[in-house]
């Protein structure tokens, strides 16, 4: 029962450190990163806007809530960073138990498009809890695979750590959202890789996900799924119904060019053709207006950022780190991959937001606590250790 | 590797896993980058192109349809703002096709089998839009308008729609327009036509279609990726207003023949009925009416399939207009051909006497007269004014039938008259070279009797039999009959349309006076009745012409006819009591032409409807109109 061990945090050493010397550890290049990727969805909420007709301060401004969200994502980023991470290890269970408890209140009051809960009205905003439990899943998961070093390459590290990904992955499932799905799917499995987990047996899992992939698609998966997840194969053959944002998103896509059109001169945006084009699809009026340079540096910016992830992994001596940092690149990575490869047709179309681009506060300010736990990470190393 | 106090080593991260996920993050944003290459710099996507040629697009400007007046400048034909519901078949998904149809048709109140025939029969690509339904209640086109999500792929479209003013009664000269086919777009793609364009069908809309059309422009405009029309960015090339028409008929007119054969058609109970005026001075009509005819509005406000079914199906073919369309036998007022030409060919003289009897025997067949009896001792007055059919079968076998044939056509007979109009037959003049054609038979001896009648081979369209009188009423020309009187530039600059003089009868002037005075002797000798009893001369030829399959008594159906003019002048006067001076003239400007189809009454039901125009034209208040020979009846041998 190792996961209801709680570690002391012992914040007298903390208190001891001098300020200075403990935010040398700060990774400023990983802030840096994150920051313009942040200036970059700041812009497309911009163009969003400018091209609805929208005043910046107009009440129904993107802009505007996108820099409303950044402020509270900033603030908590500051308040995790600040923040003990030690103490999440002592609370992983209960924090386990609010992921539970934000997925069943999603099902339970959830609003959403056409029969679906994905997100609950707080204040008059959307708020997508998913987004939370997705950080909550891997914090839990560190802890628990971090409690279990010397024993990670046995099966029932594995069997244990998907047991407790099992309950959210299957909530998430149920309101249904397959693309926040799939994240926790890719979280957990490159949590168990990159934290040892025995590579035969990962092979298996492996094996077995992809033999089951026909039960799952006749009996789990909703024919409107099915109808997107085949769409990306041949966007043209129903441009009006499934294939018909893939194909908007496309040609937004493929007018862009060396540089685009310029920020808020993109004609796909500007005719209001792409349904969701400020979250799911925002990637595609990125590369209209901003073009393939445009959209190169933002792959590169992802590169860096998942550089100094991994390297914030590495080099934490304490197994949660190295385990947390990796959660939280394995989900970037794969949210970007599946969202950009989704708008210009390579992987299915989900749901999944583009990080730090695509408009959403819940989305912005998970990946702002990843961050801020992470920084956390990087000033308090040392005291435990692999 | 560091180790425990106790020496055991510190389990650590593995590296070789780090490099593979560093690895994962490199190869992961290389795939997306060489896609995005692919799509936005190769252009090796379809999407590059498709991207940059959704977005202008060169396309027509339609010109405003030209109007139609009558000759005194009434409009006939207006066009109309209305609103047109389309559907762009790339547009709708093939898997809401049902449910979109069927809203659609709910909500303009259409069968959505028509909606579904529209779709289908598009003469365009899936990307060019087709008209699904017309002169859509502006409510109802504001509803689809909103309703884009519910109903994708439908457009809600201003149009001009053509608005005939006065509906049936001129419709079968004006026709109507409709939309381009299939099979033509490829010929009209040419000319400027699109897909939904539409041209004229029928009428002077389609004789006139390209005077009428104007010159489409061009424009520019943005569109989006799904084909709607953002704005307009500029005209290329101004569109030019088609030209207008000012027609030679007269509603006034049209209303009286209207007037006259519609009573006849209820009083005789006709089928079919056809009334035609013109000026013989120069072939203007005046007047046209056939019946049943149609509302070509009908048409301009998008007409269904079963609508048009039914139209196409009804036995007396309302499409189809029966003055020009349709060939009949002549009857008797074909012996106007024979008579002009054993005249003309020496044959016999005015005072020539030619037998008749109750019958000529020729083989084993009886060729008998209308009365049974004859009338003995005929000259050409004698036979024409009673119309005698021995007289005529001698004067045809005098002539042969290839002579016979010969001033058939001198009379227009066998030939299309040119008329404005679309559809027009040409009849048949018998002769041997024509029978050899197309039965391979030489004309028999009996055949030659029957064409001297109007009978047998012999088959004319109203207007033709209507034009050659008209040619004997000015003096032998003939004009080529025409409805549309002067072409008005968008301009405003009017052109007149010339008279055309398309053949001249090969007879002197003598045998043409003589024709008309024989011609007037059938009102004097009251073959026609009290026809004679007008204050105004008349001059003609009645006819009864036998068709078709005889009935359970083997009684014949047929065809009565009254071709016959009036001179200028057309008052009788103390000096010329009988008319017999005021038929020599050539001034006539006013022919008529009644045929009344299957016309099973007691008397000659076309003399009846053209005595009635008479009146009405003439504003005579006296009724000479005979009702009890309108009764049904067989009116069989009264020629």
């Amino acid at each position: 029962m190792s996961i209801l061990t709680a570690r002391s945090a012992r914040p007298d050493r903390w208190t001891a450190s001098r300020v200075s010397v403990v935010w040398r550890a700060f990774d400023l290049q990983l802030t840096t990163y994150a920051a313009l990727l942040l200036c970059f969805g700041l812009a497309m909420a911009y163009s969003n806007t400018a091209t609805a007709g929208l005043g910046i301060f107009d009440g129904r401004s993107v802009f505007l809530r996108a820099l409303m969200w950044t402020a509270i994502a900033l603030a908590v980023f500051l308040v995790a960073t600040s923040f003990d991470y030690h103490w999440l290890k002592t609370f992983a269970w209960p924090l386990y138990l609010v992921q539970l408890g934000l997925l069943a209140v999603t099902l339970a009051i959830g609003g959403g498009v056409g029969g679906t809960s994905r997100w609950v009205s707080i204040l008059g905003l959307q708020f997508q809890f998913s987004e939370l439990a997705k950080v909550l899943m891997i914090v839990v998961l560190a802890n628990y695979l971090g409690s279990r070093v010397g024993r990670l390459g046995s099966l029932w590290s594995m069997v244990g750590a998907g047991i407790l990904a099992g309950p959210p992955f299957l909530l998430v499932m149920m309101q249904p959202d397959l693309g926040t799905a799939l994240v926790f799917g890719s979280i957990l499995v490159a949590t168990l890789f990159m934290s040892g987990a025995s590579l035969r047996w990962l092979g298996i899992l492996a094996t077995s996900a992809v033999a089951a992939f026909p039960f799952v698609w006749t009996y789990v998966l909703a024919d409107y799924q099915k109808a997107r997840l085949t769409a990306f194969l041949n966007p043209l053959a129903d441009i009006q119904g499934t294939g018909y944002q893939l194909y908007q998103a496309q040609i937004a896509v493929g007018s862009g060019g060396w540089f685009g059109k310029g920020l808020t001169n993109g004609t796909q945006n500007a005719l209001g053709l792409l349904p969701v084009q400020e979250t799911d699809f925002v990637f595609a009026i990125l590369a209209e207006e901003l073009g393939f340079i445009g959209a190169i540096v933002v792959f590169v910016l992802f590169v860096a950022l998942l550089w100094r992830v991994l390297v914030a992994g590495w080099r934490s001596k304490d197994p949660f780190g190295t385990i947390f940092a990796c959660g939280v690149a394995a989900m970037l990575l794969f949210q970007l991959f599946v969202n950009v490869g989704m708008v210009i047709g390579i992987m299915p179309i989900t749901g999944i937001p583009l990080p730090f681009i695509s408009h959403g506060g819940a989305s912005l300010i998970s990946i702002a606590l990843a961050l801020g736990i992470l920084q956390s990470i990087n000033i308090r190393q040392g005291r435990a250790a692999w | 590797m560091s180790q425990y106090l106790d020496g055991r080593p510190m389990p650590s991260p593995s590296r070789l896993r780090f490099l593979a996920f560093g690895l994962a993050v490199v190869l992961a944003t290389g795939a997306l980058s060489a896609r995005l290459f692919a799509i936005q710099l190769s252009g090796s996507t379809p999407y590059t192109a498709l991207a940059a040629g959704a977005r202008t697009v060169v396309e027509a400007l339609p010109s405003t349809r030209g109007l139609i007046f009558d000759r005194n400048g009434a409009p006939l034909v207006a066009n109309t703002a209305s609103y047109s519901v389309k559907v762009r078949p790339s547009d709708l998904p093939e898997s809401r096709r049902a449910e979109v149809v069927g809203k659609l048709a709910a909500l303009v109140g259409a069968d959505p089998a028509d909606i579904n025939v529209a779709i289908d029969t598009n003469p365009g690509s899936r990307y060019d839009s087709v008209r699904v339904a017309q002169d859509v209640a502006p409510e109802v086109a504001g509803f689809i308008a909103e309703s884009g999500q519910d109903l994708p792929g439908v457009e809600v479209a201003v149009e001009t729609r053509r608005n005939y003013e006065l509906g049936p009664l001129f419709s079968q000269v004006l026709g109507y327009t409709g939309p381009v086919s299939g099979a033509e777009l490829p010929d009209l793609k040419a000319g400027g036509y699109l897909p939904d364009d539409l041209l004229g069908r029928a009428g002077v809309e389609a004789t006139y279609e390209s005077v009428l059309r104007g010159q489409y422009g061009l424009q520019t405009v943005e569109r989006d990726a799904a084909g709607r029309q953002v704005q307009v960015l500029r005209t290329d090339q101004s569109p030019v207003a088609g030209s207008s028409l000012k027609l030679t008929l007269d509603v006034r007119e049209q209303q009286l023949a209207e007037k006259a054969i519609k009573w006849g058609i209820n009083a005789a109970g006709l089928k079919r009925g056809v009334v035609i005026v013109m000026n013989p001075q120069n072939g203007e009509i005046l007047a046209l009416v056939s019946l049943p005819t149609y509302d070509d509005n009908v048409f301009s406000e998008g007409i269904s399939r079963k609508e048009y079914t039914a139209l196409l199906n009804n036995p007396e073919k309302p499409l189809v207009n029966h003055a020009i369309s349709d060939q009949y036998p002549p009857g008797s007022t074909y012996k106007l051909v024979a008579g002009t030409g054993v005249l003309a060919d020496g044959k016999i003289t005015a005072s020539s006497r030619i037998r008749t009897a109750g019958y000529l025997q020729l083989g084993g067949f009886k060729f008998r007269d209308w009365n049974g009896r004859g009338f003995g001792l005929c000259n050409i007055y004698c036979g024409f004014g009673h119309s005698s059919d021995t007289f005529f079968y001698q004067a045809a076998a005098m002539l042969g039938i290839d002579r016979h044939g010969y001033w058939g056509k001198q009379y227009g007979f066998g030939a299309a008259t040119g008329i404005d109009l679309p559809a027009e037959a040409s009849g048949v003049v018998p002769t041997n070279q024509w029978k050899l054609n197309t039965l391979g038979l030489p004309i028999y001896p009996g055949e030659v009797y029957l064409a001297g009648i109007g009978q047998g081979y012999v088959a004319v369209t109203p207007m033709q039999l209507l034009n050659a009188y008209a040619a004997l009423a000015n003096g032998g020309t003939l004009y080529k009959p025409h409805v549309v009187g002067e072409v008005i530039g968008a301009d405003g600059i009017a052109t007149k349309v010339e008279p055309e003089v398309i053949g001249e009868v090969a007879a002197s002037d003598s045998v043409l006076r003589i024709m008309r005075r024989a011609g007037r002797n059938m009102v004097v000798l009251r073959h026609t009745w009290n026809l004679v009893d007008l204050p105004i001369v008349i001059a003609g030829k009645t006819g009864t012409a036998q068709f078709g399959t005889p009935d359970h008594r083997g009684v014949l159906p047929f065809h009565s006819w009254f071709a016959g003019f009036v001179p200028k002048d057309p008052y009788k006067h103390a000096s010329d009591p009988n008319g017999w001076k005021a038929v020599e003239r050539t001034d006539s400007e006013l022919a008529v032409l009644v045929l009344a189809y299957d016309s099973g009454t007691l008397g000659n039901a076309a003399t009846e409807i053209a005595k009635y125009y008479f009146q009405l034209h003439f504003d005579i208040k006296k009724d000479y109109r005979n009702f009890n020979l309108l009764k049904r009846g067989n009116f069989y041998g009264r020629r």
